[in-house]
This record gives structure tokens, sequence and C-alpha cells, in this order.
């Protein structure tokens, strides 16, 4: 009898345990299914920076092959096709500057006119047919300084941040609960406060200050710009509640002996906050620092607002292709592409900080 | 003597204290200065009629922008519409909250926590809003959009999803917001699941409860702080949602990308109908403010019970 009923459990539990075993494979399946669902869209986005507008009716999943310039090409539907700057593409093939080129002329008839070899023309335009989205973002002479001013904007705001925010946690570690808190309350008011309630009378404040800077007032002048660059910065380091709460947390937690024994040993506040407190906040260093990273990296539209468009970031340069008239989208999804990844290839190197970073963030709140 | 001891101790820690307050102030006051202070240089520009920025003839106008903004027919035609995409597409991001984020807490606390997984889920958090509208339109254009001509190839779907319709708008948009916040939200729920006390989840299968009664009556009511988190970042970002609407070009004229962000947005900056601009930010921002720190007091409370 007894041996009976051990039977049974036995049965039980292997049905039981192959049960789970099947939905654990099952469960294990989906999230293959999902992660590769999940980068589609930006294997996707890759692939359409070499599709042109020509092709981009047809489903493209590798990129499509090259296609030889046809000599029938008009010289207007070019600069359509291709965002060809024309300026450049003249200095180029050597046709002088000042040349007029009608936008009905074709390829042979330029070349016929200019005296240039057919197959330099073609090997000119070739590469255009699909690398036009990287060849125009690559030539344009607005690209590189504005990946410079957002790699600028974002380390200054780092820097800034952090410093700000360890020296607000290192403040409030040392005061009693109920200031603590009633500092952080107000840092707390602005993770609920709708952005579009203080975006327009913030945009008064900082251009009124803007404007008491002498020389602002002349478009493109390098004080002009600078302080531009200078107020996004101070907007993003301006605080809250993330980085005081994760600097006065772990302020608090470094022992209060070591702050005495330092002052018995003649140090001052500034000397014990620079040796002792400082090298001990590696850790919540890089969990701000991968937390606000993105946000940073990914601002819109605060350059977009306050810097000029000869002065902007990334984001807004790459909008900018878009306007109401154009329609290549090439060249605009070749620069999403390209803005994304330094953050990619950041997140994938360090993807354990940025994990640790999701998961603590989400238990705090 | 003790009392001089006591004294200089006294002063001390005063002194001690100011010190604390020098390291607190450069960032609070950059804070108080442009955050705290501009919402209340905005709040009386509301009854005035200030246009723009500059505007040197400003009347007080009482409370006529609360009434203009339901009644007049050229803004309540773009606020009344703007305010529907708003609250649809804050209501869909919510289910997505869930349909995401939830379910696939759900399945990766039956599996373990696993790494490589986490990693690509939460990949695409990385991407700006403004990467989102333009994948928006990569995928979904009528004509172009590279998932459209999957889906057609396979013979999924019989006719385009197309970006720039209204459906397709306030279908695609959350959708591409559950994927982007997947990873996000499935922290927080994960973080909600791993802090129940095993024991009872397994006292709970020896006494043979069904996954869905273990839903229900051990894991849910213990998540209620991650439930609040999660509603709380889902109302905020779905009424700031912006970049998205500009790269689908809502500054351009796609009045179906018009929700209240861009609204607020073109009145303030671009048609120079400032104080209308902000009364309408203030009408939403103020109920939004409201859910907010109510929301962010229970969830405290509930902190401080378990």
């Amino acid at each position: 009898m007894l041996n009976n009923t051990n039977v049974n459990n036995g049965d039980l539990v292997s049905r039981v345990s192959r049960q789970m075993r099947i939905s654990r494979i099952l469960i294990i399946t989906f999230f293959i299914a999902y992660t590769l669902i999940t980068l589609f869209p930006i294997y996707a986005l890759f692939i359409r920076s070499f599709v042109g507008t020509k092709h981009a009716t047809d489903l493209w999943l590798t990129p499509p092959p090259l296609e030889e310039a046809s000599m029938d090409y008009q010289w207007g539907s070019l600069s359509v096709f291709y965002n060809l700057d024309s300026e450049k593409a003249k200095a180029d093939l050597g046709i002088p500057a000042d040349a007029y080129i009608q936008s009905r002329w074709t390829l042979a008839r330029i070349a016929k006119e200019y005296d240039i070899p057919e197959q330099k023309i073609k090997d000119y335009f070739t590469p255009y047919s699909v690398y036009s989205g990287w060849i125009v973002l690559f030539t344009d002479n607005k690209f590189w300084p504005a990946l410079f001013r957002t790699i600028l904007i974002t380390g200054l705001s780092l820097f800034g941040l952090n410093i700000l925010s360890i020296m607000t946690g290192f403040g409030l570690a040392g005061l009693r609960r109920r200031d603590q808190m009633f500092v952080f309350n107000l840092y707390l008011l602005s993770a609920v406060v709708p952005l579009m309630m203080i975006l327009l009378p913030q945009y008064m404040i900082v251009q009124w200050l803007l404007n008491l800077i002498p020389g602002y007032g002349v478009s493109g002048s390098t004080i002009r710009n600078v302080s531009q660059i200078a107020a996004i910065v101070v907007l993003n380091i301006k605080g809250g509640a993330l980085g005081t709460m994760i600097y006065t947390g772990f302020i608090s937690t470094i022992p209060k002996e070591l702050g005495e024994a330092a002052e018995i040993d003649g140090a001052s506040i500034l000397q014990y906050f620079r040796h002792i407190v400082l090298p001990l906040l590696k850790v919540p260093i890089a969990t701000l620092t991968v937390m606000v990273l993105p946000s940073l990296w990914n601002e819109f539209m605060g350059p977009y607002i306050y810097l000029d468009a000869n002065n902007t970031t990334l984001l807004p340069l790459i909008q900018s292709y878009t306007g109401t008239y154009t329609t290549n989208y090439q060249v605009s999804y070749t620069g999403i592409f390209v803005s994304i990844i330094p953050l990619i290839i950041i997140y994938i190197l360090f993807r354990n900080w940025f994990i640790q970073g999701a998961m603590s963030g989400a238990i705090k709140g | 003597m003790e009392n001089l001891v006591k004294r200089l101790g006294g002063r001390r820690t005063a002194r001690r204290i100011l010190i604390d307050w020098a390291f607190i102030l450069p960032q609070l006051i950059l804070f108080f200065s442009l955050t705290i202070l501009p919402f209340f240089i905005g709040l009386p520009t509301v009854f005035t009629d200030r246009l723009s920025f500059v505007d040197t003839d400003v009347e007080y106008v009482g409370t006529e922008n609360f009434t203009k903004i339901l009644t007049e027919p050229g803004i309540k035609d773009e606020f009344l519409p703007a305010l529907g995409r708003s609250v649809r597409f804050t209501l869909l991001n919510y289910v997505m909250v869930f349909a995401f984020g939830l379910s696939l807490a759900l399945l990766m606390y039956e599996v373990g926590f696993r790494g490589g997984f986490f990693t690509v889920i939460y990949l695409p958090m990385m991407l700006s809003g403004l990467a989102i509208g333009f994948i928006a339109t990569m995928l979904f254009s009528r004509s172009t959009g590279t998932l459209n001509l999957l889906l057609l190839d396979l013979g999924l779907i019989d006719k385009a999803i197309d970006i720039k319709s209204a459906s397709g708008l306030s279908i695609i948009l959350p959708l591409l917001a559950g994927w982007r916040y997947a990873g996000f939200n499935m922290a927080i729920f994960l973080a909600g699941l791993l802090s129940i006390p095993t024991e009872t989840i397994e006292s709970s299968i020896v006494d043979g409860a069904s996954y869905l009664q273990r839903l229900v009556r051990i894991y849910f009511p213990q998540m209620i702080g991650s439930f609040i988190i999660a509603t709380i970042f889902c109302l905020i970002g779905s009424f700031n949602i912006f970049d998205e609407l500009v790269a689908l070009g809502a500054l351009y004229g796609n009045q179906e990308a018009s929700f209240l962000s861009i609204v607020f947005f073109t009145y303030g900056f671009q048609r120079g109908r400032l104080a209308v601009g902000l009364t309408m930010a203030l009408e939403l921002g103020i109920p939004l403010l409201v859910v907010g720190v109510l929301l962010q007091r229970i969830q405290r409370r509930f902190q401080y019970d378990t």
C-alpha cells in the first residue's frame, strides 16, 4: 500500500517536471523569437541606408547591388534622387563653378558639353546608386561639426551633472532627515511636472539671460555659438531626482568615523571630499552615467529650440534633411542609423552596467 | 567648562550645516531657476493676451484664455482633436506597458533572469525619439515601408498600413513605444517579482494553485509598487511625447501627428499665441501633476508597508 503511493508520487513529480521542461523550452523559444523581432527594425534601418528612392518601393532585406549610372540620367533628377550637392559634383567633375547646367540635361550631354570622358562620369555617379545616403552625409560640411557638438555637449553634461549631483549628495547626507526629504521632494517634482508646462517660460528665462551676454545678438559669432551650447549644458546639469537619490543614498552609507578621522588628522572639508569621498564613488558615478547617457546623447528638443541651425547637434541636423519638400529619406535613415551606432556600441561594451542601472532604478522607482 | 564644549560643539555643527548647504546650493539654484521658477513665471501669463516672448503690448484678460480653448473655433478645432489623439495614445501606450513589459517580465521570471535576452530587449531604449519616428516611417510608409512590403510579400496583410493615416499612426506609434520601452518596463515588473518571498510562491505551488491563481493571488498583490511606477512613467511619458511626432512631420503639416505637445509647442514658439499655449499646457499639466503626486504618495505608502 505504502509502496504504491510512492510510485504514484514519483509519476506525478516526473509529469510535473516534464511539463515544466516543455514550458521552459517554449518560453526560451519565444524569447529567441522576440529578440530577433526586436533587432529587426534596426537591421532594416541599416539596409534602408543603402536603398535609394528609385528602389524604395521594392522589398530589400540585403543591400541592393550597385547599378551602373546611365548616361541618360538627367542632371535635375540626380539631385532629387541622390540629394546631390551640385556645386560639389561640378567641382569633382572639373566643370567650372559658374557654369549653368540645366536640370533637363542628360549626363551624355554634359559629357559632350564640358569634354569629360563618359567613363569618368559613370564611375563618379555609380556609387551613388547605393551609397548616396552615406556619401551625402559624410561629405556634408555640417555633419562632422554637429557630431562634434553632440559629443561635446554629452561629455560636458555628464561631467557637470556628476560633479553637481555629488556635491548635492554630499551636502544632503550631512543634513537632518527632514531637510533631506524637503530638498529631495523638490527634485522629485521635476519627474512629475509635465515638460510642456515649464518649457515655454524656461525658454523665456534662458533667452533673457543669453541676451545679457555682450555680442550674443551677432548671428554666427563665436560668443553666440558658445553661449548657446553652454545654455544646453546648464539645462542638462540642473539636476533631478535620480542623481540626488543615487548620491545621497550612497554617501549616507560612508561611515561617519571616516569623516571624524579625517578631521582629527587636520583635513578640511574640501580635502575630505576630494581625497576620501570622491574615490569611493566609482560605482554610483558609473550608475548615474549609464542611466542619463542615452537621454543626453538623444536629446532633440533642447538643441532644436536653443541652437542656431549652423550651430546644431546631430539629431536636429538629421531632422532638417527632411523638410517640407524633400522626399529623399535615404539620407535621413543613414543619419539616424549613424546617430544610434555610438550609443549602441557603448551599450554593448558596458551592458552589465546598463542592466544593473535599469534593475536598481526599477527597485527604487 | 562643560558648557563651553557644548557651545563650541554647537557652533561646529552650525558651521558644518552651512558647509553642507554650500555644497547643495549650486545645483539647487540652477534647478530652482530653471524648473521651479519657470512654472511661477508662466502662471500669470495665462491671464494675459501675451502673443510672444518679446510682446510689449500685454494686457490682462482674466480667464478669457481658458474659455477660448474650448470655444474659439480656430483654437478649439486644433485643441480638441489633439487632446483626443493624446488620450488615445496614452491609453494604448498603457496597454503596451503590460502587453510588452509585464508579459516579458512574467515569462523571464519563469525561466530565471537571462542577461543575454535582457540586453537585447533593453537595447531599443538606446534609440532616440527622433529615431523611433523615422523607424515608424521606414517600416510603415504606405508604398516604401519595409515591414509593409515584407508582410505583403508573406501574404499576412492584403493592404499596406499607412503611418500617415489616422488609424495607422494610432496603432503603430503605441506598438513602437511598447517595443522601445519593453526592457524598461520589464525591469520594473521583474524587480517587483523578484522581491516576492519565494516561500509564498513555493507553498502555493505545493497547495496546487494554478498559474492564473498564482498570478492573481500571489504575484499581482505584491507587485502593486511596480504597477504604480509603471503607470506614472507611462502617463508622464505619453503626454510628453514630442520627438517621435516631429520625425513624423508634425511640425510640417502632418495633422494626424499633431498631439497636445505639438499644439503647445506651435502655439508658444511658432504661431505667436504664447498665452493660449501656456493655458493649454497648464490646464492639462495640473491634473497630470496631481495624479503623478498622488500615485507617488500611494507608492511610498506601499513601500513602507512592505
